[in-house]
């Protein structure tokens, strides 16, 4: 019997696969690596090294395909993000919400990508990572600092993380497959 | 052999080649198209993407890359990022497609390093194709910061269990050593230990790297071989590297106090290795031995010898083109191949037969010539130019080493001439015909009758004005001048213009010799006046004019033919360097003014890299323009510019040792009656300024000098070189000796390095400098003669003076004749400085201009007496009889 069952689900998985893909953004140690890491395998590591360029991972989740491309977060591979965003599900922008210099930094980084045209109506994610750190700022004061409000031509969602403890790592993972469902 | 050895992927996935051949009529890549591409490569951005389409396109991107078609900076970076999605694919086909491409794009497309990740996830993977792969990638894309990050992986990739993953890192190495050196030398344990692999392509590329990490250490070279010689070396590839390096490192140390030449029996030894390929190159390295003995020579010339009746081409051809080049230095080594070359001659091959011909012709003997010229005339229609050439040096020296043979060989060279062929070609054999007719005199008049029918019919002008000049120093000696005129003044009617205009200068070279042809002379140049271009005119008129064709006042014999015949005693770079200088104004052109020495091609320095040049190591100054500098300099101080015109300046005299608190060298200018010591100063400490420095000279070993101004130099900050001057007044006109001792005075300032201010309070100090001397070579300026048989002629025996020298022991020729030359200072002519090795005797040639602008020519007969002893003959003629006892006196204290 638990052959059938495989047979079956094998089936059910040939007619409902989906796929999507997703770019994943931020400035560097924001842990863009970390969370592909956390969803990808569960895995958490404190020992990372910068990205140099973009990692491609895929996930399976469900019967959803996610092709991550995790890109590098420092200045000089900034003005490439643009090209890696084209055309995704959804952009997945990773902020460090305990870095409180940083923030004004990063708001201004997104408001610029997202008034690219070739970007225009695609969903944004904005994550606010790093929740266990003491210090954190909450996720009203992120949206504020962030002025995701200003947002308006997108559907754009917040959520409050930490890949360390993984999190509110479950809404992330409901509300990307989710959109991969709305968009096929 | 790397480079091929690069462009290799690890599994030839990719359809050979060789199956298109069956196919002659199809090619795949017919028809491809730039634009049509680049909007095929949109399927790299499709979500489902199709990696055998996707293969295909990059395929066509590879080929029309490989084409030559330029992609703008804009398609490059298009492309290139749209195949960074490529990475989502795990067709393995398609990844290695991606690599090629990405090495292909990485020059012309922005922001390469964004795969930088992505490879090194590859680099880690676990399968060995994309190991290698990305470690080649790579290399080529990273940048000295990166590389720092990845330096690690590439360490552990040379020391891989997978030879192609060891090999991959190792010739990365090899690249990354030329642009950042510091990072791969401190992988020399890894490369070292590669080197000892069991697998041949790793223990190759290892030696390579390591060899190139260490080239520039003479002796760490010398270790490597001498470890390495005793037999650890499998590889055959690496066997030849190493007999490269072996024979780089005997070139370098010379014969050994027993008179055993080191390694010697190591390359003796590869001659019987199994691999061809190692006997071969052992065999070479034993022949391009300096100063091979006949007892060295013999075992490789057998090894050789065995080649040439091998049924392999490549070998033949590689056995016989090294016997030839043996056969100029050591004709008597090769003789014993003979019968195996003669039956080479009818090889398939035409570049084998060409060698093996050629090698006969130098090792044949007189008997043998008429058979083989036979020979040749046969196939030369079938070879290309370049072999033709081959032949036809070959047949020169051949007629210059039997001279009576000139007839049948001439013949054959007019013969060939007549036929159809390139410039190069038929510049060779003009200029064989041209030494022919110079070195054997019976040559000569059939020698300028093959080369005056030649110009009646030559479609190269420059080969046309040679012949025509040298028509015009020869022709005229010989029994019957007049028959040449005709084919001179045949090129007048029927040529362009340049030609034109040389055969007038040679119709008045005619005129001015032969007095009997004078008056028809002047018939023919007075038609030209006539003629459409102007230079051709102008020349008519002007040896109408001096050879008294017009019933003008008719100028002395002596004058004209030193128009006609002498030769321009100035450099003709300078000359021209002049010219551009000169801006029309109302002083006439002075030729004068033209400096006269010639400038010796700057060496190229190699510094060690990342080292950065302090200030006085490296004059700014290019080489060219620093008699006109100096000149200019000197000039416009007050003090100097009554000196007159300047007559040499010397070559920077360093008077400080390298790395020291103050760098100071010392240029010696000499005038007629005065010497001008400019010493350039370089403060090397960033916390003083120097200020009124200036150099005490102490005279007291330099009698005849007296000093008569001083300029010092008002502030030498940190960095930033200056000049202080003393100048001295000498006796006129005499070569004035001495030794002069310096101290550097000055008053030192505090410098604060943070804001850059000095204090106001200085101390005196002194430095002491080492001495100066100024030599009997500083009167002498380097001036060299286009044609030293004609100046020594024409300068007489009236002033000459021959005596005799023992120079004592000496390590060889070579030193004694740089030896000599650096003591008169004096240029050589003719490349006569040069001695060949094993010689035993040696003539140089020399000249220059003195003080007082006296033309001095100088020939040294060197001759090697007993036991490295070496005596020498000197001839000198000079204008001056007290100058030619000058020179003497200079050898004679020298």
């Amino acid at each position: 019997m638990g052959l059938w069952d495989a047979l079956l689900n094998w089936l059910r998985s040939l007619f409902f696969q989906q796929e999507m893909e997703l770019s994943l953004i931020g400035l560097q140690n924001a842990g863009k690596t970390s969370l592909v890491n956390v969803i990808a395998t569960g895995g958490y590591s404190e020992d990372m090294i910068p990205t140099v360029g973009f990692n491609m991972r895929k996930v399976t989740k469900g019967n959803v395909t996610i092709k991550l491309w995790d890109l590098g977060g420092q200045p000089r591979f900034r003005s490439m993000w643009e090209r890696y965003c084209r055309a995704v599900s959804a952009i997945v922008y990773v902020v460090d919400a305990a870095d409180h210099d940083n923030v004004s930094i990063s708001r201004s980084e997104i408001h610029d990508l997202l008034s690219k045209p070739s970007l225009s109506g695609i969903p944004l994610l904005v994550l606010g990572n790093k929740i266990d750190k003491p210090g954190a700022l909450s996720k009203q004061a992120l949206t504020d600092q962030m002025d995701l409000k200003s947002i308006t031509d997108r559907e754009v969602c917040c959520y409050m993380i930490s890949c360390k403890n993984s999190t509110n790592i479950d809404s992330v993972i409901d509300w990307l497959v989710k959109h991969s469902k709305s968009k096929s | 052999m790397i480079s091929v050895v690069v462009s290799e992927m690890a599994q030839p996935l990719v359809k050979k080649d060789d199956d298109r051949d069956d196919e002659m009529d199809y090619s795949p890549f017919m028809g491809i198209e730039k634009g049509a591409v680049l909007q095929e490569a949109r399927v790299f951005n499709d979500p489902q993407l199709d990696a055998r389409r996707c293969s295909q396109v990059i395929t066509k991107l590879l080929y029309l890359l490989n084409q030559g078609e330029a992609f703008t900076k804009v398609e490059a970076t298009e492309v290139f990022f749209s195949v960074t999605k490529l990475f989502q694919s795990k067709d393995i086909g398609l990844r290695r497609m991606v690599y090629l491409i990405i090495k292909e794009l990485s020059p012309s497309a922005d922001e390469v390093i964004i795969v930088t990740s992505s490879l090194m996830k590859d680099m880690n993977s676990r399968t060995d194709m994309y190991r290698a792969n990305a470690i080649r990638v790579l290399c080529r894309i990273t940048d000295g910061t990166l590389l720092t990050q990845i330096e690690r992986y590439l360490k552990q990739a040379i020391v891989d269990k997978n030879p192609v993953v060891a090999s991959a890192a190792l010739v990365s190495g090899i690249h990354l050593l030329q642009t950042n050196p510091e990072i791969v030398k401190r992988w020399s344990n890894e490369v070292q230990e590669a080197v000892q692999s069991r697998a041949a392509l790793v223990q190759f590329h290892a030696l390579a790297l390591l060899h190139q990490i260490r080239q520039n250490d003479r002796l760490a070279v010398s270790k490597l071989v001498t470890s390495l010689t005793k037999g650890s070396v499998r590889s055959p590839l690496a066997q030849c590297l190493l007999i490269r390096y072996t024979s780089q490192v005997i070139r370098e140390s010379g014969i050994s106090q027993t008179g055993d030449r080191p390694f010697y029996d190591y390359l003796e030894s590869c001659l019987r290795h199994k691999a061809e390929m190692v006997i071969f190159e052992a065999a070479r390295a034993i022949t391009e031995l300096n100063g091979v003995t006949t007892r060295e020579l013999t075992p490789a010339i057998t090894v050789l010898q065995l080649f040439l009746s091998s049924s392999k081409p490549v070998l033949r051809f590689a056995a016989v083109r090294t016997l030839n080049k043996v056969a100029m230095t050591h004709p008597m080594a090769v003789t014993n191949c003979n019968i195996d070359m003669e039956s080479l001659i009818s090889d398939q091959n035409r570049s084998i037969a060409t060698l093996a011909i050629t090698t006969l012709l130098k090792t044949g003997n007189e008997s043998s010539i008429d058979r083989l010229m036979k020979q040749i005339t046969n196939f030369m229609s079938d070879i290309a130019d370049e072999f033709k050439i081959v032949v036809v040096e070959a047949i020169r020296s051949l007629c210059l080493k039997f001279p009576l043979k000139y007839r049948s060989l001439m013949n054959f060279l007019s013969n060939i001439l007549r036929e159809e062929g390139g410039f190069e070609y038929k510049k060779a054999i003009v200029d064989s015909i041209v030494i022919l007719i110079r070195d054997i005199p019976d040559a000569k008049e059939g020698g300028l009758l093959h080369l005056c029918e030649f110009i009646e019919d030559c479609e190269f002008t420059y080969l046309s004005t040679q012949i025509l000049h040298f028509l015009g120093n020869e022709g005229p000696k010989t029994s019957d001048p007049s028959k040449y005129i005709r084919y001179i003044y045949n090129r007048v009617i029927l040529e362009n213009a340049t030609v034109r205009a040389s055969a007038v200068s040679t119709l008045a070279k005619f005129g001015a010799l032969v007095d009997s042809l004078k008056p028809r002379i002047f018939v023919l140049l007075k038609r030209c006046l006539f003629d459409s271009d102007d230079e051709v005119r102008d020349r008519a008129t002007l040896y109408l004019n001096t050879l008294g064709g017009d019933g003008a006042v008719v100028e002395t014999d002596e004058e004209v033919k030193e128009f006609l015949f002498g030769s321009l005693d100035v450099p003709l770079t300078n000359l021209e360097t002049s010219l551009k200088n000169y801006e029309p104004s109302e002083e006439p052109f002075d030729i004068y003014s033209v400096p006269k020495e010639v400038k010796s091609q700057p060496l190229a320095e190699k510094k060690a890299p990342g080292k950065k040049p302090t200030g006085l190591s490296a004059p700014p100054v290019a080489p060219t323009s620093t008699v006109d500098a100096y000149e200019r300099l000197l000039s416009s101080i007050p003090e100097f510019a009554t000196y007159g015109k300047l007559f040499k300046s010397s070559a920077p005299v360093e008077l400080t040792e390298a790395e020291t608190e103050y760098a100071v060298n010392v240029v010696k200018h000499i005038f007629d009656s005065h010497i001008v010591f400019q010493y350039n100063c370089a403060n090397t400490i960033p916390e003083q300024l120097l200020e009124n420095v200036s150099v005490i000279v102490d005279a007291s070993e330099a009698e005849e000098f007296s000093e008569v101004a001083s300029k010092p130099l008002k502030s030498l900050p940190y960095d930033t070189p200056g000049q202080t001057f003393v100048a001295f007044e000498r006796p006129e006109g005499v070569p004035a000796v001495g030794k002069f001792s310096n101290t550097l005075r000055f008053i030192v300032k505090e410098v604060d390095p943070s804001t850059g201010e000095a204090e106001d309070d200085g101390v005196e100090d002194e430095y002491q400098l080492e001495d100066l001397e100024v030599v009997s070579a500083d009167y002498m300026l380097k001036v060299g003669v286009s044609n030293f048989r004609n100046a020594w002629e024409s300068l007489g025996a009236d002033c000459e003076k021959i005596d005799e020298y023992g120079l004592g022991p000496m390590e060889g020729l070579t030193e004694a004749v740089n030896a000599v030359i650096s003591l008169l200072g004096m240029q050589p002519c003719e490349g006569t400085e040069v001695v060949p090795s094993n010689s035993r005797s040696h003539t140089c040639l020399l000249s220059g201009l003195y003080i007082g602008n006296v033309k001095v020519l100088v020939r040294l007969s060197f001759g090697v007496g007993g036991p490295k002893e070496v005596a020498m003959k000197l001839a000198v003629r000079s204008e001056d009889i007290s100058v030619s006892d000058a020179i003497h006196e200079i050898v004679a204290s020298g």
